[in-house]
């Protein structure tokens, strides 16, 4: 049987104006990816200064420099909707590279954040 | 089979008033346009109120006197001052394919929804932000035969022209195509 599942990876941002990128491994038995969401403990930062790559089993769904903030959604947006959907997406070999890019932006004072990248899975429930 | 892709062009302008054409190259198996977006970032500080994000403020009393007020006003039919609030302007954005005559994507660049808040009675304590009430960004849908692989750009500032000074920015056009795999 088929069944959702959200999956959450974090990378820390640690310092301004730099570049972190780091690959997780999505479970076995997830068959499907159909979202993306981006988040962050100090969402301005995220809006403001965040771009990233998203990597999918090597195939790039978002390039470089795609800002972060057309991956987010307020609070405004109905729980059901928040994800971007990617349209149920094959894992492959379950490898999520996400390359993060924290860049100055005037309206905004760098400190340390995280940003977390969840996404709308769908898993079978036995193997 | 098609896939769907997204070429990223970023438009830097400095002056203001400043007036930048650009050309977006696409790959050669592009089929179609698809859609089309923006974003921005500023490079340069600015003292300016328009360009900041909505400050993280306590709630007022007089905020929600504010909204009584326009209500009163507003059934009583007669004409009051609107909280409904101006976004700011940042330029111009237009886009011409070269298989057809005219522009085929034309928008205004706005800054941030000043307007979020607009109709929130309670003013409690969670301030208003676009990056936490932020309705989803998504493209604008077009549909452009793209067999000559050049998009023509034009950008024209209208920030820097309305605070007066020079402001350094960047304008980020996403341009969704249709790729035949």
């Amino acid at each position: 049987m088929l069944k959702a599942v959200k999956k959450r990876f974090d990378i820390k941002i640690t310092q301004a104006n730099s570049t972190v990128s780091d690959t997780f491994e999505l479970e076995k038995n997830i068959v499907k990816v159909h979202g993306v969401l981006v988040t962050s403990d100090k969402d301005d930062l995220l809006y403001y200064r965040g771009t990233q790559k998203i990597e999918i089993n090597k195939e790039e769904f978002f390039p470089d420099n795609y800002e972060s903030k057309l991956l987010m959604s307020g609070i405004n947006v109905t729980p059901k909707q928040r994800y971007y959907d990617i349209g149920g997406v094959a894992p492959g070999n379950g490898r999520v590279q996400l390359t993060y890019k924290d860049l100055d932006d005037g309206r905004t004072v760098f400190t340390p954040y995280r940003v977390s990248l969840y996404l709308d899975c769908e898993m079978e429930d036995e193997l | 089979m098609m896939k769907e892709q997204v070429i990223i062009t970023k438009v830097n302008i400095k002056l203001q008033g400043e007036r930048k054409h650009f050309q977006i190259k696409l790959p050669k198996d592009t089929k179609y346009i698809i859609g089309v977006e923006y974003g921005g970032r500023l490079l340069t500080k600015s003292d300016g109120p328009v360009v900041q994000p909505a400050p993280k403020e306590a709630p007022k009393v007089e905020a929600i006197q504010d909204v009584l007020v326009h209500l009163v006003a507003t059934s009583s039919g007669k004409e009051s001052r609107t909280l409904f609030k101006r976004n700011q302007l940042i330029g111009e954005l237009k886009l011409q394919s070269c298989e057809e005559a005219n522009w085929f994507y034309a928008a205004d660049v706005f800054a941030n929804d000043a307007n979020l808040d607009y109709a929130d009675y309670s003013k409690s304590g969670f301030p208003i932000n676009d990056f936490t009430h932020g309705n989803k960004k998504t493209e604008e849908i077009v549909k452009v035969d793209a067999e000559s692989t050049i998009i023509q750009g034009w950008y024209l500032d209208a920030l820097g022209k309305s605070q007066k000074m020079d402001i350094q920015y960047e304008v980020t056009v996403y341009v969704w195509i249709n790729v035949e795999e």
